[in-house]
């Protein structure tokens, strides 16, 4: 399996938040398919771009941000846009 | 000199200024709005990912917007004024407008270059070290006054690039991307004629029309190729 590169990370994320429309970070953690301490890389960038936020409820939960809707609306302009100018 | 006289070397200015300037402007005009719209039309992407090759693809055309700006500018004054070289006309205005150029025209090609070689060159300082050749590029260009260092200059410029071009071409993946490279390499020569239009004047008159053309096809072919990509 090839290695999978940073846009395509974030995107399994966000995809799976999606999916589920809103989860813990626990499950979260373990279907991304990822080490821990990359995963909390990755979340506090998530954070910060504000692609994510964390809900407080009975649990703490993570649900996607309009920005966040809108990368996976974009991923595939995205990719092609890069491959085709070799960026 | 009684007011006829005047009135007629103003008329005579003003029908030669009508008509070479507006070709100029016309040129001017489609390039730089060409690159402006791929800069701004490519922001969404680069807001939703900061990646650094859309960084340096964005910047380039919005140094090609400024450098255009700047040679029309310069051409502008010159046919105004039916002037050769803007630096003997006007010696410091004219200086700090020929650097101004030399800079944001080294600099778009640097970026456009670096878009596709970011991940190669992994030396960190490599844009800074792009800023300072393209700022020494300007300096000699500034300095020199000489139409054989001009060339000089733009001969090694155009050697580099063709050669990072090709390494590029060579290690890429997608062989189907030759497109890519032919259009950027049509950039890279046409641009650089457009910079000997500037520094030598007369020296290209005969082929302007069609570096005109060829430089408006140029733009074109990437403006299309980004609007196809983005929608």
């Amino acid at each position: 399996m090839a290695k999978r590169n940073k846009l395509e990370i974030i995107k399994d994320i966000l995809k799976i938040i999606q999916e589920n429309h809103s989860i813990k970070p626990t499950p979260l953690l373990r279907k991304s398919n990822m080490s821990s301490s990359r995963f909390k890389e990755y979340y506090s960038d998530l954070i910060n771009k504000e692609f994510i936020r964390e809900t407080y409820g009975k649990n703490k939960k993570i649900t996607l941000t309009e920005k966040g809707q809108r990368y996976l609306e974009k991923y595939s302009t995205i990719i092609n846009f890069i491959e085709e100018f070799e960026l | 000199m009684t007011g006829r006289a005047i009135g007629q070397g103003l008329g005579q200015s003003l029908g030669r200024f009508g008509a070479g300037i507006g070709g100029e402007i016309i040129y001017s005009f489609v390039i730089i709005i060409c690159s402006l719209m791929i800069y701004f039309g490519t922001r969404e992407l680069y807001k939703l990912t900061s990646h650094k090759g859309i960084k340096y693809f964005r910047l380039s055309f919005l140094f090609f917007a400024f450098a255009y700006f700047f040679r029309s500018f310069i051409k502008i004054i010159l046919f105004y004024f039916d002037k050769k070289e803007l630096i003997t006309f006007l010696p410091i205005f004219g200086s700090v407008t020929l650097f101004i150029f030399m800079y944001f025209s080294s600099m778009a090609i640097f970026y456009l270059l670096y878009s596709v070689m970011w991940k190669k060159w992994k030396f960190k300082s490599t844009i800074y070290i792009l800023h300072a050749i393209a700022l020494i590029i300007s300096t000699i260009i500034l300095l020199s006054k000489n139409p054989t260092i001009y060339f000089i200059t733009n001969i090694i410029l155009f050697i580099f690039i063709t050669f990072t071009v090709y390494i590029s071409y060579k290690q890429s993946k997608k062989k189907k991307s030759q497109n890519l490279y032919i259009i950027y390499l049509m950039l890279f020569i046409f641009w650089i004629f457009n910079i000997i239009d500037i520094l030598v004047p007369n020296f290209l008159q005969l082929f302007q029309l069609f570096i005109y053309l060829i430089s408006i096809g140029i733009f074109l072919a990437i403006f299309y190729k980004v609007i196809r990509k983005t929608g």
